[in-house]
């Protein structure tokens, strides 16, 4: 069966056309003026059918307009979502990669400490077999004991020291692995932290007749891990007293906090001391950088620092150190940790 | 006195119209969805039936040229044709070229269905490129 969207209309114009044709045998006149009408009913209705195939067109132009814009909008989020895979990757890799340096910066520190003690050890059992030796045949003098007892007081204070230098590095490797599960998060009032943590410096800052300026606005508070906030002033604060103010310089430290915006906290932290070279500025957060080798410094200190900035604190930290002006760091972080 | 001309610019919705009654010049230029299709085309009707309410056998050529329209904008089109077919019937030579891009499918078969109704006017169908501007 065949089906006509017109078909009650077209009925219509047959049966306007039939009485038409019968009104016009009665009364011509009439007809005449039925016949006008039911013209222009036919006009309306092809009009009628015009209309609905336009707007049948319209709609389903609109519609592949849809699906094309949905599709385009489908392939945008794809894109993103691989870009954010591909991220995600890059990420895991250069965390792989610093892990990776770090590691091996450790092996090659704790190498040389671990080497010589190694060397000074097997010395040591060389001269005993020879004591052990000379005892057995009953040849031991005097003076090969004296000497044996010379080279074993020499050679344990080296192994002593140098186990102690390992020992001390791979403490500080460990605080490189920040623990965020073990770190306690909780809400505090920053300026009453930070001062805090500078009384527990007191004894250092003492010492040198160092002074610290603290420009904090009261009641600040702060959701997070306070921890990791005392353990980067710590730090920050014996850089500025072993590099800044190696000349024995009384210094002037400054800790200023403002608020960029409410949700937003920034930290600055400046000394008047020696500076950072600008050659050296770029390095300083990096592993083992130290301009102190050899003399107590393993450049693990500001790469901690760096790596509780962005770690638990989810924020960021850079450094400035305009030429005769000291050293100036700013952290940057947020009011609450998110996660 | 009727209107000589009347002219409305373009905007994004709606196509821009030049009614130039003296010279016997109509055109209908652009996309046309407008907001309110009385306020738009009402004046434009009212000065066609009035300017082909006064007898004349001065020959009328109509260029429409839309990209895209809606569906009271086609009713108004063939309101037009109705105008235009019956001065037609008159007498007075009418044309209507109907522009529309090669590419573009649909307004092709509206233009051929839309002149259905037209018997006295001369409609042909034309590329876009081919008008003389
Ligand atoms: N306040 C400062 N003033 C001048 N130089 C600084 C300052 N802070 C850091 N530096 C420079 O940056 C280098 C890296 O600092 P970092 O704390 O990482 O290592 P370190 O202090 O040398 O050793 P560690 O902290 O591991 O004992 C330092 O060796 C020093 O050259
Ligand atoms: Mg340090």
């Amino acid at each position: 069966m065949n089906f006509n969207l017109f078909d009650a209309e077209e009925q219509v114009i047959e049966r306007a056309q039939a009485l038409e044709a019968r009104l016009t045998a009665l009364a011509p006149e009439v007809g005449a003026e039925l016949a006008e009408l039911v013209d222009g009913f036919k006009r309306s209705y092809r009009e009628q059918r015009r209309l609905v195939r336009v707007s049948d067109r319209l709609q389903g132009q609109l519609a592949t307009a849809n699906q094309e814009a949905e599709r385009r909008r489908r392939e945008a989020e794809d894109a993103l979502e691989r870009l954010r895979e591909a991220q995600d990757v890059l990420v895991q890799q250069e965390k792989l990669a610093s892990l990776g340096a770090l590691v091996a910066g450790v092996a090659h520190e704790i190498n040389t400490p671990v080497g010589i003690a190694v060397s000074c050890a097997s010395h040591l059992s060389d001269a005993t077999a020879r004591l052990t030796a000379m005892v057995e045949k009953g040849e031991l003098g005097r003076g090969d004991f004296n000497r044996y007892l010379a080279t074993a007081t020499d050679t344990t204070a080296l192994i002593l020291a140098n186990c102690e230098r390992a020992a001390q590095l791979i403490n500080s490797f460990k605080q490189v692995a920040v623990d965020r599960a073990s770190a306690e998060r909780r809400g505090f009032d920053l300026r009453a932290y930070v001062q805090e943590t500078l009384l527990s410096l007191q004894p250092n800052l003492k010492r040198g007749n160092h002074t610290v300026t603290v420009d904090c606005p009261p009641g600040l508070m702060v959701e997070g891990y306070p921890g990791a906030l005392s353990q980067i002033l710590t730090n920050l604060v014996m850089n500025s007293l072993t590099h800044g103010y190696g000349d024995g310089r009384a210094g002037r430290l400054r800790i200023a906090v403002t608020q960029p915006d409410p949700e937003t906290v920034c930290l600055t932290y400046a000394d008047d001391g020696a500076g950072i070279p600008p050659g050296n500025l770029p390095h300083v957060f990096e592993p083992f950088f130290t301009t102190r080798r050899g003399e107590g410094g393993s450049g693990l200190g500001l790469h901690i620092v760096h790596n509780l900035a962005v770690g638990p604190l989810k924020g960021s930290i850079t450094v400035e150190s305009p030429p005769g002006q000291g050293a100036a760091f700013a952290l940057t972080f947020p009011r609450v940790a998110p996660g | 006195m009727a209107t000589e001309r009347l002219t409305i610019p373009a905007t994004p919705r709606t196509p821009e119209i030049d009614f130039d009654f003296a010279s016997g010049r109509l055109a209908l230029r652009g996309e046309s969805y407008p907001d309110d299709v009385a306020t738009l085309f009402g004046p434009v009707v009212a000065a066609l039936r009035e300017h082909l309410a006064e007898p004349s056998d001065a020959p009328l050529h109509v260029a429409i040229e839309l990209v895209y329209f809606n569906s009271s904008s086609a009713k108004v089109l063939m309101t037009i044709f109705q105008l235009l077919e019956a001065a037609a019937r008159q007498g007075r030579p009418v044309t209507v070229d109907w522009y529309c891009d090669p590419d573009d499918e649909t307004m092709r078969e509206f233009g051929e269905d839309f002149s259905e109704d037209l018997e006295h006017v001369a409609f042909s169908l034309r590329e876009a490129a081919d008008r003389d501007s």
